[in-house]
């Protein structure tokens, strides 16, 4: 972000259900203005994953197409948002004896720790995707800024996310088919972690929930930082499943009725409150208990929050999040998925709201991934600088001119 | 919460941004491509700019290096092969060819306009001059003329005496193409001393106030300005005072402190009453006072004569009107 020019940048989610594309105006003093939005329905991805690339292709340039045309501008780069169960991390921590004599820590200690947490070899064919560093501990006590302080021992732990290869350049290459380079990959729950909370949240605890169709990403925060990222391939797409295998009714039945009835927690306590299928009143249509489809999403929601909570093992302590669970997503607009989250994490939860600047049309879940991807660069860049554009100056602007049209 | 400063060692296993971003065209989709071609085309077309751009600079730095004669040319410039003249005058072409003497067969970029401007400057006639060229072979001139008011009769050693023009800036020139019945209508100058230069005389002071004298009675009073032959100066620079001699009257005394208008106007009623007398030969009309117009008649008595005027005629604002002006 050293650039000392405007820059139209795209923030993109591929996502199982919709491709969002918001183009936003980034200015030299890192404001952000959005300029334009494009959203598609998604086609050839299958939980987060690439499965046909052409009509990936087509769905995710038609967004950018659509973006491109409502801002009035030709889109520069494209920083884009990374899910899937394909992804997996690790936390490595290092540590070393303070160098100097008198035992001041030095900005070589700093440097020498960190690469040595950062050098735990990844399985063959997997690529680095972010490094998250958890605060320096100097002999034990967690400090944020170790340099110039006196220990003895000075440590440091990386939460380190990555992803097969393959995958990952599969996604990269959707964007490369538009002759447009992806200047930085996010991780989709970092980023709507980074647009549903504030500092305050971070620092109290929060575990923040980003239930779509077909992916469920997670993080949780803790003392300000991110503590534990993950993605389950299990998400509002296996509640319509579900539906249609236990109540024997087609996908797109099930869907309807997901959308219509389904809730995260039991309500309904009489067998006999029915509901139409179709709700046309035409030939086939019949009528389902509610209780039954309550029953089947509710089931199904408790498991997959259980398996969040799973996953997050022993990094998860409620007494540690203090502000409680945040969901985001599709499927949060699930009634009763809040009760569901409470109930499983015993802490309060609620649906996240995005931040007072984002424009009404902008507020819905849909695209808190595509607005956290614009947040978490623009402020996060301050911990982990987002890298400047590789050619600057006049050679470097007619290196742009080559590479975008 | 920044990272440290010193360049820590490269950890192993690929980033993602070790990934090649570049698709093959097959893998582009219509979108895409097109996009592709069109930043190819924003590319040559940015690249012939700009290899024309250095080209020209190197062919400039070159042509300077080596031949600089061949930068005049390098507009396509022929010889000249008409001069054209605009002008507020009476001053012609063929006076303009033969100031200018343009070498035959000179390119219109070969030509010094400064200098050829100066040629022309040298005549008084010539107050503006302006040369363009206007490819690719043409000289336009345009020219403002001085208009003359007044004319002086020089004689230089044992030449003959010469006439001379003075205009409204007091520059003494030769008049060229005026036409004779005009300049035998301009009065003639007394009265002033003009100073050599090495190109003509220096300018005649006052001739601002004569101009203004002259116009005025030549648009208000012209039976009047007809009839003048002579005006003097010789008292302007220490009274103030402009003299005229007309054909029937000896002496008109004008005063630059008062409009000329109300003097003219004081004159042509003067001379209106004069002809009710029994002799109406006017000898001298002293217009420089305010409130009164001393006049001395040609027959007039000693006695009457000895009075500071002959008769006392009251200004013309304070009587009926005998001609509007």
């Amino acid at each position: 972000m050293s650039s000392n020019r405007t820059r139209i940048i795209a923030a993109v989610e591929i996502g199982t259900n919709k491709i969002v594309v918001l183009v936003g105006q980034v200015s030299p003093s890192r404001l952000l203005d959005i300029i334009g939005v494009g959203v598609t329905s998604a086609r050839g991805i299958m939980k987060g994953e690439v499965v046909d690339y052409k009509a990936a292709c087509e769905a995710t340039h038609e967004a950018l197409e659509m973006a491109s045309t409502r801002a009035g501008a030709s889109i520069q780069e494209v920083w884009l948002a990374q899910s899937g169960g394909h992804l997996d991390a690790f936390y490595n921590e290092a540590s070393v004896n303070v160098k100097s004599a008198d035992n001041i820590v030095t900005a070589l200690d700093m440097a020498t720790v960190c690469a040595m947490a950062k050098e735990k070899e990844l399985p063959e064919g997997r690529s680095r995707i972010h490094e998250i560093r958890r605060p320096y501990r100097l002999d034990g006590r967690t400090v944020p800024a170790p340099e110039h302080l006196v220990a003895r021992r000075l440590e440091v732990g990386y939460w380190i996310i990555h992803g097969p290869a393959s995958k990952v350049s599969d996604n990269i290459h959707v964007i490369g088919g538009y002759h447009l380079e992806v200047r930085e990959l996010v991780l989709a729950s970092l980023a709507s972690g980074s647009l549903l909370t504030n500092t305050e949240e971070r620092t109290k605890g929060a575990l923040v929930i980003d239930m779509g169709k077909g992916v469920t990403d997670y993080v949780l925060y803790r003392d300000g930082h991110v503590l534990v990222t993950g993605t389950l391939a299990v998400a509002g797409e296996h509640l319509t499943n579900d539906l249609s295998l236990g109540l024997r009714i087609t996908t797109a039945q099930a869907e309807m009725l997901k959308l219509r009835h389904a809730r995260g927690t039991v309500q309904t306590r009489d067998k006999t409150d029915k509901v139409w299928l179709n709700g046309d009143g035409a030939f086939g249509d019949r009528q389902i208990s509610k209780l039954a489809i309550e029953t089947i999403t509710a089931a199904r929601t408790l498991e997959i929050l259980e398996v969040v909570k799973q996953k997050l093992g022993p990094a998860f302590e409620a007494q540690h999040c203090g502000a409680g669970v945040i969901l985001t997503g599709g499927t949060s607009r699930m009634p009763g998925l809040e009760e569901a989250a409470a109930r499983i994490f015993g802490l309060p939860a609620r649906r996240g709201e995005a931040p007072t600047w984002v424009n009404d049309e902008l507020r819905d879940p849909m695209f808190s991934t595509a607005l956290g991807i614009f947040e978490f660069a623009l402020r996060g860049a301050h911990e982990h600088p987002v890298p400047a554009p590789r050619k600057s100056g006049w050679l470097g602007s007619l290196a742009r001119i080559f590479a975008t049209a | 919460m920044n990272e440290p400063a010193a360049k820590p060692a490269l950890p192993p296993g690929r980033s993602w941004r070790d990934i090649r971003q570049e698709v093959q065209p097959v893998a582009m989709s219509r979108r895409g491509r097109q996009r592709q071609i069109l930043a190819w085309t924003k590319a040559i077309g940015i690249s012939l700019l700009l290899a024309g751009v250095t080209g020209a600079v190197y062919y400039l730095a070159h042509s300077w290096a080596t031949d600089r004669a061949s930068l005049a040319t390098a507009v396509r410039s022929e010889r000249v092969r008409e001069v054209v003249l605009i002008t507020n005058g009476v001053l012609a072409q063929a006076w303009v060819s033969e100031v200018l003497a343009l070498p035959k067969a000179s390119s219109l970029m070969a030509l010094d306009l400064p200098t050829l401007r100066k040629r022309l400057m040298v005549h008084g006639q010539v107050q503006v001059a302006v040369l363009t060229r206007n490819f690719p072979d043409a000289l336009v001139v345009t020219l403002q003329e001085r208009t003359p008011v007044a004319r002086v009769q020089v004689q230089a050693g044992t030449t003959a005496p010469q006439q001379l023009l003075v205009a409204k800036d007091g520059v003494v020139y030769e008049g060229r193409n005026y036409d004779q019945q005009m300049l035998a209508g301009l009065p003639w100058l007394d009265g002033i001393r003009l100073v050599p230069l090495a190109e003509g005389f220096a300018p005649i002071a006052g001739m601002a106030e004569v101009s203004s004298l002259l116009s005025t009675v030549q648009l208000q009073a012209p039976h009047l300005y007809r009839g003048w032959l002579i005006v003097s100066l010789a008292r302007l620079a220490v009274a103030d005072e402009i003299v005229v001699k007309a054909q029937d009257i000896p002496e008109i005394i004008f005063t630059r402190k008062r409009p000329f208008f109300k003097q003219v106007a004081q004159l042509d009623y003067i001379i209106d009453r004069a002809h009710d007398l029994p002799d109406p030969m006017l000898k001298s009309v002293n217009l420089t006072f305010d409130g009164q117009v001393p006049v001395r008649l040609e027959n007039a008595s000693p006695d009457a004569s000895s009075k500071p005027s002959g008769k006392f005629l009251k200004p013309v604002g304070q009587r009926k009107e005998k001609r509007e002006f």
